[in-house]
């Protein structure tokens, strides 16, 4: 009988699989029809035009067609104009402060994290943080640093960019209300409770603390350590395991977890329908 | 209405469970118990209500959970942020407290046939005292069964059990049972209020909510999160399997990150020794190759050896000082 049971998991565990593969499939699909439909209809010029008030009533169809060029663009490369970027902003009546992006696969791809990086500095979110369980991104935060540079060359995006790993005046930069970003790796996670554990018991050694000094404030304080970065308040999480992978486990009390299957290739939209997602959740606070 | 239900599963149900245990099943299970009043509010009855409800639905979870064979359940019950609630409310759910506590102590019989060890994890201080005595109650009673085990987690945050772990580690060093470089994660692993528990393997938020509001952040920082959006009372078998199941497509990408996690944090306990070694090593300085080797090797076996002495009297310390803890509650 257990044979039977075996068997009929492991056929179970397969369609699952099938189903799974099915779907990244057919969102993949998805997007090349979209992109081969933008390539084959429309002449590449008329797509850069920009919308002007139209005075001509003759011209409304043309302006339809326009409109059409426009979303069809958006949809091959996603580039958007900065008007359109604060127009869908408007869209979400709540923002991150904050955004953790976990890249939990096995594959990464710097220039679709760096483009995210950019997304998220466009409409206007403070803080981006990007995670890996392996430290692949903190070990070549330098590239990351350069592709988003390079992207944002291209863009001519008006959204200067700090870098905030090793820098001492990460208070400073948050005063100045620009866009930060770091690059984390499971070190930043336990390991650095643990240190700022350690640095209490020596203060508690040295006779300089007692043991109840010590409550959730004062060891949050602790484990900022100068930095002024705020906890995320939205985790996009890209990959199909379910899990949070050693992410800063004392500042993810309240964040938000959305899921995405990859990052490689991620449209815009994709991103966009992760945080109308977060603008819709409400968070009660325990009340 | 009793914390165990004696209700056997359908053929179906018996089946399907049958089938799910021929893959990897999660040993330990966290939930929140989310959407009680939520609950209420559509079925239209008392908020409290909603609660005895979410309650009930706890025992019929806990059957299911050994039928699938996983033999340790953590529930997030109250959280130290729920105080903020209405007096009313707190006050409800207090009473639903003494009365599940009072009804618990009642069915020994029961508790000794499963052999369920319960545990409530939490700062027990913050609750009024005839609670606490009774939770230290049942937990004194049970603590001797070692079959299932049922962790209720009850005025608890994660960051306060977190703090509480730092500040046990500090008395430590006050009391000069362990020095501040013997603090490591497994120690602070030992810490914790849920230092008798594996790290659970899956954790089930129920009502769509997809954010772990302060609940063993650290734990499961490798463990399968899935997010379900049926309200908790409305919670059945099938929602469980598919809980299951979606741990079990999971199961060998989340193992091997657990592999390679703790591959580091063995790395890291190792550098930590070696830099306390090379800092002795220091005042000691041989000319001979071979033999900075061998007092290098030597000094690393004996600080590794007094590290491990230290630690294992301070946990035998905390342990007899909660355990104290619990005992003054009984006999007071």
């Amino acid at each position: 009988m257990s044979v039977l049971y075996a068997l009929t998991w492991r056929f179970l565990h397969l369609l699952l699989g099938a189903q799974r593969a099915l779907l990244a499939w057919l969102r993949l699909w998805h997007w090349r029809v979209w992109r081969a439909a933008g390539a084959l209809l429309l002449p590449p010029d008329l797509a850069h035009q920009e919308r002007g008030p139209r005075l001509d009533c003759r011209l409304l169809r043309r302006e339809a067609r326009c409109r059409c060029v426009q979303y069809l663009r958006q949809r091959c490369d996603c580039t958007l104009l900065p008007q359109q970027r604060s127009r869908e902003r408007a869209q979400l009546h709540k923002l991150p402060v904050h955004i953790g992006l976990l890249i939990g696969e096995e594959q990464e791809s710097f220039p679709d994290v760096a483009s995210l990086v950019l997304w998220c500095m466009a409409l206007g979110i403070s803080y981006v943080s990007v995670y890996d369980p392996q430290g692949i991104f903190k070990q070549n935060s330098s590239r990351l640093m350069d592709e988003v540079l390079r992207l944002q060359k291209e863009e001519c995006s008006k959204f200067p960019l700090e870098y905030a790993n090793g820098g001492a005046d990460g208070a400073d930069k948050a005063f100045r209300h620009l866009p930060v970003l770091k690059v984390l790796s499971p070190e930043d996670g336990k390991p650095n409770i643990v240190k700022a554990a350690q640095n209490f018991c020596q203060l508690v050694a040295d006779r300089q603390k007692t043991p109840a000094d010590l409550d959730v404030d004062a060891f949050d304080h602790l484990l900022r350590s100068g930095q002024n970065f705020p906890d995320p308040d939205l985790i996009l999480k890209f990959g199909s395991i379910n899990s949070t992978l050693g992410f800063l486990p004392w500042h993810i009390r309240l964040s938000e977890i959305i899921s995405l299957p990859s990052h490689v290739n991620i449209q815009y939209e994709d991103f966009f329908f992760a945080l109308r997602c977060y603008a819709g959740a409400e968070q009660r606070l325990g009340k | 209405m009793s914390w165990i239900r004696d209700k056997e599963l359908s053929l179906i149900e018996r089946l399907c469970a049958n089938i799910l245990k021929a893959g990897p099943v999660p040993k330990h299970v966290a939930f929140i118990m989310d959407g009680n009043r939520r609950y209420a509010k559509k079925c239209h009855v008392e908020r409290q209500e909603g609660h005895s409800q979410g309650f009930e639905k706890l025992a019929e979870t806990l059957r299911w959970c050994l039928n699938l064979g996983i033999c340790e359940v953590t529930v997030y019950a109250f959280s130290i942020e729920n105080f903020k609630r209405s007096k009313e409310e707190v006050d409800g759910l207090m009473e639903l407290a003494r009365q599940k506590f009072t009804r618990l102590l009642e069915e020994k019989d029961k508790l000794e046939k499963h052999e369920v060890c319960i545990r409530v994890i939490g700062d027990l201080s913050l609750l009024p005292l005839d609670i606490q005595k009774l939770i230290a109650q049942a937990v004194l009673e049970t603590k001797a069964y070692s079959k299932c085990f049922l962790n209720v987690c009850f005025a608890y945050t994660s960051r306060h059990e977190m703090s509480n772990a730092v500040r046990e580690m500090a008395w430590g060093v006050q009391e000069g049972l362990i020095e501040p470089r013997d603090v490591s994660e497994s120690l602070l692993d030992q810490c914790l209020y849920t230092s008798n528990s594996p790290d659970p393997d899956l954790l089930i938020r129920t009502s769509g909510e997809v954010r772990l509001s302060d609940f063993l952040l650290w734990q499961t920082s490798h463990a399968c999160l899935v997010f379900q959006s049926v309200l908790w009372p409305e919670y059945t078998f099938w929602n469980l399997c598919e809980a299951v199941l979606r741990y079990q497509y999971n199961y060998s990408a989340i193992q091997k990150s657990r592999e390679l996690y703790s591959r580091e944090r063995s790395r890291l306990q190792n550098d930590t020794d070696q830099a306390w070694v090379q800092k002795n090593m220091c005042q000691v300085d041989h000319s001979d190759e071979e033999e900075n080797t061998q007092v290098f090797q030597r000094l690393m076996l004996q600080c590794r050896i007094e590290r491990e002495q230290r630690t294992l009297n301070f946990l035998r310390a905390l342990k007899m000082k909660r355990e104290g803890f619990l005992q003054l509650l009984c006999t007071n």
